[in-house]
């Protein structure tokens, strides 16, 4: 049976959904006849409701790994030394799929390198044929998909959470706990933390509705009226990448392949052409609505609802009526 | 100080990639005919470096455009940017999806710019073949510190180099002693400047350097290979058609402000 193993690094709160792994992990067990076990790596060695969630994702095996010294915070190359260690114990061969995300990203490449193992990238579907691993993943900003194959032994790769849930393991998880003694980088100098200014817009991951402004706001003062929107929906504002880089809104705003991957309920996509490398960084299953002056923009090809007008027309009115009892 | 510029460039986003495939017989993407630009984050890591070159005159800037002869007038375009050393590294045929052999070449094209650099600046994504891989890889391969996702960075007087991100919710100051690699994304702060035109000019004359990658072992076979690549329909979401309101923009607005109350009420706001 083949294992696959997923990397849970917990306590970071970068890491927007550190289960993300397990659930992909179980559901690329289910179609290959495969096995899931989960690392989840802690400061506490008691984290028992982060074990039942992994075994409610499907993992078959789970070890959970303390580690002391671990910051409160920790900062990647301590997750590295410390994942780099449990693997050399636990896993010589096969899948290691760690959350998608700066963190995890970043830990799948490194790990890879560290362990003489091959990093697949982010994917969007792993396979076997045999002894032949296939990946998935996008290229070309989102535009097209390449399909890479591999013969190493072991492989790295970050996933999102699948659309579609797997059912947990039919038997109770076999549950092991550790603690790890070894040595944590002691060289790196913890990072400055500014602390967020009040008036920081919240973040886009997590929000149940999300309004979103592109290239067709024409500047700073349209999002002015997004973070008016966004307040008195109680969401949060997203950006295109040309906004980003116009300055408009911040690099923490971006959705998008190259941005943050969202999955609110729904999305308004004001002043949004929709191209296919903002269209990357939306959940399949969130309801779009469209406010573009253009009535051939592409985003009304994937939205349900559509306004066609310039937003100065639409937004003010909106919020006003919004705001009325 | 030595600051190192790695640069990709990518197919222009703007043209359309309908017949992208893999050329007969091999492993590389057929690309001919496609024009190339860097993309924003080659060009956040370009002016990243530039602005490091304008606050102190001890930092050399090298860059490097990993790539082969299709990537000349991009060449010329970072050129005008009057870097201290820009070369174009790579030969006729070139592929970065192996990323165990692109970490080798990226290796190489850095230690072919200078012996020990200080500092090696990349995009968060490196080309169309990367998702932000590459840059965290090549700074384990080689024993480099890594900063992924910087906004902005700076050098302090003690030597370190001192880089801020945003990490989840909150924003970080890292202080790091070289050598340093730092992927960079972009922000408002470092959106590339226009080149001045003497510059153009000065460098649409100039020879093109190129530096050839050393042979890489001549059995080796890629550890990840690309076997297809094809332009993919966006994926179907749920909705299918789109309603559009119709009327006058007032009673648009109103529908649409109706919509957002029934919506706001069954999620209980």
């Amino acid at each position: 049976m083949r294992r696959i193993c997923a990397l849970v690094p917990l306590g970071d709160p970068a890491v927007a959904d550190p289960f993300a792994a397990v659930a992909a992990a179980a559901a690329i067990a289910a179609r290959s006849a495969g096995r899931v076990s989960a690392i989840l790596l802690s400061r506490e060695a008691n984290a028992d409701a982060a074990v039942a969630q992994a075994a409610r994702e499907g993992a078959a095996e789970i070890l959970l790994a303390s580690h002391p010294a671990l910051p409160e915070v920790p900062q990647t190359d301590h997750l590295l030394t410390a994942f780099a260690h449990l693997l050399r114990m636990e896993a010589h061969e096969g899948l290691v799929l760690l959350p998608a995300g700066p963190v995890g990203e970043e830990l799948a490449a490194r790990l890879a390198l560290r362990l003489d193992a091959v990093p697949l990238g982010r994917c969007t579907d792993i396979a076997w044929d045999g002894r032949t691993l296939t990946a998935r993943r996008p290229a070309y900003g989102g535009r097209a998909e390449a399909v890479l194959a591999t013969e190493a032994p072991l492989c790295f790769a970050a996933m999102r959470r699948p659309v579609e849930t797997s059912a947990p393991a039919a038997d109770a998880p076999a549950v092991r706990a550790i603690t790890l003694d070894v040595m944590l980088p002691g060289d790196l100098p913890p990072p400055e933390i500014r602390e967020p200014a009040a008036d920081r817009p919240r973040r886009p991951e997590g929000a149940r509705i999300v309004v979103a402004g592109g290239r067709g706001m024409g500047g700073p003062e349209g999002f002015a009226q997004l973070r008016e929107l966004a307040a008195v929906l109680d969401g949060a504002v997203g950006a295109s990448l040309p906004a980003v880089d116009a300055g408009w809104a911040a690099v923490a705003q971006q959705v998008g392949q190259s941005g943050a991957f969202v999955t609110p309920e729904l999305y308004l996509a004001i002043g949004l052409s929709g191209t296919p490398q903002h269209l990357a960084g939306i959940g399949l299953n969130t309801r779009i609505v469209a406010v573009n002056s253009d009535p051939e923009a592409e985003i009304f090809r994937v939205a349900e609802l559509g306004l066609v007008a310039p937003w100065q027309e639409v937004l003010p009115k909106l919020i006003e009526k919004l705001r009325a009892p | 100080m030595e600051a190192v510029v790695l640069l990709a460039g990518v197919v222009d986003p703007k043209w359309r990639l309908d017949g992208l495939a893999l050329r007969p017989g091999t492993a590389l993407v057929e690309e001919t005919g496609l024009p190339r630009r860097l993309s924003p984050f080659d060009e956040a890591a370009l002016e990243t470096a530039l602005k490091l070159r304008d606050a102190d005159p001890t930092v050399r800037v090298t860059a490097v455009l990993v790539g082969g002869p299709a990537n000349n007038a991009l060449l010329r375009a970072i050129a005008a940017f009057r870097p201290h050393r820009v070369f174009r590294f790579g030969g006729v045929a070139l592929s970065l999806w192996d990323p165990l052999a692109a970490v080798r070449l990226l290796g190489a094209a850095a230690a072919a710019a200078v012996e020990r650099p200080d500092l090696v600046l990349m995009g968060r994504e490196f080309g169309d073949g990367d998702d932000g891989a590459l840059p965290p890889a090549l700074a384990e391969a080689q024993g480099w510190r890594f900063c992924g996702l910087a906004h902005a960075v700076s050098l302090a007087e003690d030597g370190a180099v001192t880089l801020r991100r945003v990490r989840g919710p909150r924003e970080e100051v890292l202080r790091l002693r070289p050598p340093v690699l730092a992927s960079i994304t972009n922000d408002r702060g470092n959106r590339l400047r226009h080149p001045l035109l003497k510059n153009v000019m000065l460098a649409k004359r100039e020879p093109i350097e190129v530096v050839a990658p050393p042979p890489d072992a001549p059995a080796a076979a890629p550890a990840l290979a690309l076997r297809d690549i094809a332009v993919v329909p966006p994926p179907t979401r749920g909705a299918g058609a789109c309603r559009f309101l119709t009327g006058p923009v007032e009673a648009q607005v109103e529908e649409l402000a109706a919509f957002l109350r029934r919506w706001r009420a069954a999620v209980g706001g």
